[in-house]
């Protein structure tokens, strides 16, 4: 059993490894030159008022500029509603074990 | 070697996040009971809405609220905030569903730990088998 162990430890080393140099290569955290901000975000952010009218900019992508996107986020809860409902439902001489 | 760790001391968030998942992926790969597999399933969930809101950061930034007070001031990228609340929907239906499979096997098999329902299941099938001989 210590050896499997041991024998796993040195599998997941190079996992671990190689996880590490992954996040050790993003762009660094919480710099206003990452790619994170190109022309996307920076056109929300100076054009939101004037396309949609409101201040809060997360509102404005939800519900303006992917709405349709929220749309059929609302028919996502309603099939997962409707399986949780079809799943727990039993007949009436089914009963409880 | 010390250029890896002061990089990822500067990236912490990310590195936070990827701990996370690790320890999501291992409670899924190693738990049997199906309640810590839904729970690590959703510790991996948060390690990815941490990462994408993390990426969307900025140091110093304000939140992205157009205001008098905020005028002049470098906002963080709104778009990843968005896009993470459609993640958290999907997330919360996905475990409502998982939670009620759960119940389903409770009543079918009186246990939800994985090991035990794989046992009673070969039980059954070693009957089924032992009758038609």
């Amino acid at each position: 059993m210590r050896i499997r162990s041991f024998l796993l430890l040195l599998l997941a080393l190079p996992v671990i490894y190689g996880v590490l140099i992954a996040v050790a290569e993003l762009p660094p955290y919480g710099m206003p030159d990452n790619p994170v901000h190109n022309q996307v975000s920076e056109r929300y952010i100076s054009d939101a008022l004037d396309d949609t009218g409101v201040l809060n900019m997360v509102t404005a992508i939800v519900l303006d500029y992917r709405a349709y996107d929220t749309m059929f986020e609302t028919i996502v809860l309603f099939t997962a509603t409707l399986a949780v409902v079809i799943t727990l439902k039993t007949r009436k001489g089914e009963g409880e074990r | 070697m010390k250029e890896l760790f002061g990089k990822l001391i500067m990236n912490y968030p990310y590195f936070a996040a990827a701990i996370l998942f690790m320890i999501g992926a291992l409670t899924v790969l190693t738990r049997s009971d199906l309640l810590k597999k839904l729970i690590g399933i959703n510790i991996m969930e948060s390690a990815i809405f941490l990462i994408f809101v993390a990426g969307g950061n900025i140091r110093g930034g304000v939140a992205p609220l157009l205001s008098k007070a905020n005028s002049g001031a470098v906002y963080v990228n709104p778009l990843p905030s968005a896009l993470m609340l459609t993640g958290i929907v999907v997330s919360v239906s996905v475990t409502a569903f998982a939670l009620a499979l759960i119940v389903r096997l409770h009543r079918a098999y009186g246990t939800i730990d994985l090991q035990r329902i794989a046992e009673l299941r070969s039980e059954v099938a070693m009957d089924d088998s032992n009758h038609h001989t």
